[in-house]
């Protein structure tokens, strides 16, 4: 289907609960209100006949950033649809039980950024090893500060260590 | 004293290892449950901490068959942010590359599926065809796997005209042998009984499990990237894509097979291209000035030999990605195992598993359940392979071959 039918489609029957940005020639990102995420990702998978393709999360200091990627193979362009899961619970109405395809990759959301997905058929840790801290989430961006400021903290008190001639903590002295 | 030291479920020296726990009624398969992730190494945070033109070579190394794919995607990605064209030479080359990694995966991949039903001919024979492309990878680019061909812009290194002789024998001669190979597959009774039905992986299924590349061409679901996002020079180039109906194994062998030709045309007309063209005048005709990375998104998609790999990168104005998202095929087509093993039965569930391409090791083990007693116990790769080719005697008996 034509991008610009598509376009009037989705603003005709969303209206003020999306906000279409049309960024280039072959790109056209959607953000959507969270109620309408599933109507929306079900109006482009079974009424426009779009493919699904995957999904991405972005961690932010308010929410967490969920986008899906819908492409039209035959026009030849990929429409995004987003939206923002507030935190401190960010919660998402799952698309996988309509999209069995969408069943890993919000898996993957949930166990790298904590974004709950109602009525996910199966949701546990899709990647995780079974010996990583189960409420431990690595893509969110206060784990990624911590780890990154306790590495510099303790590379620092080697190196104060080292130059005052004190035995350096894990090396043998 | 004596210590114990874990190894598995993965194989210390393959990629890609993946658990399945199949659910058995005797024989047959009533469900499986699969867990992956037993490698995670954290690729996408890694690249967050890594320069625009430093990335490259990290994405080259997520996996070493498709060691252009993800580069490729990856560049396209960021081109898209900055949305610039590249020089016409760098976009022959970038395809050339890409071709030539396609026909080594495939004709890998034929091997790989010849041992598991216990032709170990087919693997020998489509290992040695191989050889002579990784030679020629290793002519045109400097190495035999991790090419470091892509940059923004455009390429690395240029292909002389000097080697455009020695690229066209090869593909000549690689012709003839997939011609042979094809037909040997596709007349072989054995191999018909072997493959056909199994493993069934229909259009409808293939559209909700959001199959790519070569699983979803053999169900008759016509996704090709290459042709609805083309990229570079693929928008002008004359290829036909592969697709055919029944989604079994076979048919995902015969879309391979045939796709070997395809590539081989493609590589053909770039070389005509660059011919044309004449010899490089300077630099500008491989890679293109690029300068700062302003504040955005952009998505690069490129079809891999395993089907679409997807880069997503976030710019916040800053020398690295603020967000750098991968999706590999196999994490769309391993899924597909969920619909399409169950019903098959144990001595099946090997091949289908391995027909979908992921790496190898992905078959490396399985555990097995009993439905009935709760039992449970482990398949190595050795037991997979035994029975898989212990099948195949087994038809092979009842044709009187």
């Amino acid at each position: 289907m034509d991008k610009e039918e598509v376009k009037k489609k989705i603003a005709e029957k969303f209206g003020d609960k999306v906000q279409i940005a049309d960024r280039s020639e072959k790109r056209v990102y959607i953000y959507a209100e969270n109620e309408i995420w599933v109507d929306l990702a079900s109006f482009l998978f079974n009424d426009l006949d779009a493919r699904f393709d995957t999904g991405v999360g972005i961690d932010d200091r308010d929410g967490v950033e969920v986008m899906m990627f819908f492409p039209f193979d035959k026009e030849h362009y990929f429409v995004t649809i987003k939206t923002f899961a507030k935190k401190p619970n960010p919660e998402l109405d799952s698309i996988s039980p309509l999209i069995p395809g969408a069943k890993w990759i919000e898996r993957e959301i949930w166990e790298m950024y904590e974004v709950n997905f109602r009525n996910h058929p199966d949701l546990r840790p899709v990647l995780r090893s079974d010996t990583r801290p189960c409420d431990f989430y690595p893509h969110k961006r206060e784990n990624k500060d911590k780890h990154e400021m306790s590495r510099n903290k303790h590379d620092g008190q080697e190196r104060a260590d080292e130059v005052a001639g004190r035995p350096v903590k894990g090396q043998n002295p | 004293m004596v210590k114990k030291i874990p190894i598995g479920p993965f194989h210390p020296i393959l990629e890609e290892p993946e658990f399945f726990e199949l659910h058995v009624d005797g024989e047959n398969v009533v469900d499986i449950d699969m867990t992956i992730g037993w490698s995670h190494r954290g690729i996408e945070i890694l690249s967050e901490s890594k320069t625009w033109d430093q990335v490259p070579f990290l994405v080259e190394r997520v996996c070493g068959i498709c060691s252009c794919s993800h580069p490729y995607a990856y560049v396209k990605a960021v081109e898209d942010l900055l949305q610039v064209e590249i020089p016409k030479r760098a976009q022959y080359l970038r395809v050339i590359t890409a071709e030539l990694e396609r026909l080594h995966s495939h004709l890998l991949w034929t091997g790989l599926a010849g041992h598991f039903i216990g032709y170990n001919t087919v693997f020998m024979w489509t290992w040695k065809y191989r050889e002579p492309l990784l030679d020629i990878l290793e002519a045109v680019t400097g190495n035999r796997n991790h090419y470091a061909m892509m940059r923004i812009g455009g390429v690395r290194r240029d292909i002389p005209e000097t080697q455009f002789g020695m690229v066209r024998g090869m593909l000549d001669e690689l012709w003839k042998k997939n011609d042979m190979l094809t037909n040997a597959i596709v007349d072989d009774p054995v191999i018909h009984a072997r493959t056909k039905t199994v493993g069934i992986f229909n259009k409808d299924q293939c559209r909700l499990y959001g199959a790519l590349g070569p699983t979803a061409r053999a169900g008759g679901y016509n996704v090709d990237a290459r042709r609805d996002h083309p990229i570079d020079a693929y928008g002008e180039l004359d290829f036909d894509v592969i697709v055919c109906e029944n989604g079994d194994v076979f048919d995902k062998a015969v879309v391979r097979q045939l796709e070997n030709f395809e590539a081989i045309k493609i590589i053909r007309q770039c070389l005509d291209k660059l011919e044309a063209m004449g010899p490089m005048k300077d630099d500008s005709e491989l890679c293109m000035e690029i300068g700062e990375v302003p504040p955005g998104e952009g998505i690069g998609v490129y079809e891999a030999p395993r089907g679409e790999v997807l880069h997503y990168i976030r710019s916040n104005g800053g020398n690295m990605p603020m967000r750098h998202k991968i999706r590999a095929p196999s994490f769309n087509n391993i899924l597909t195992n969920e619909a399409s093993v169950p019903g098959n039965t144990v001595a099946d569930a090997g091949l289908i598993t391995a027909a979908v391409d992921p790496c190898y090791s992905c078959t490396e083990r399985v555990g097995r359940v009993d439905v009935n007693s709760g039992e449970r116990y482990l398949l190595s790769e050795g037991d997979l392979i035994k029975l898989s080719a212990e099948k195949t005697e087994e038809i092979r008996r009842q044709l009187g071959m």
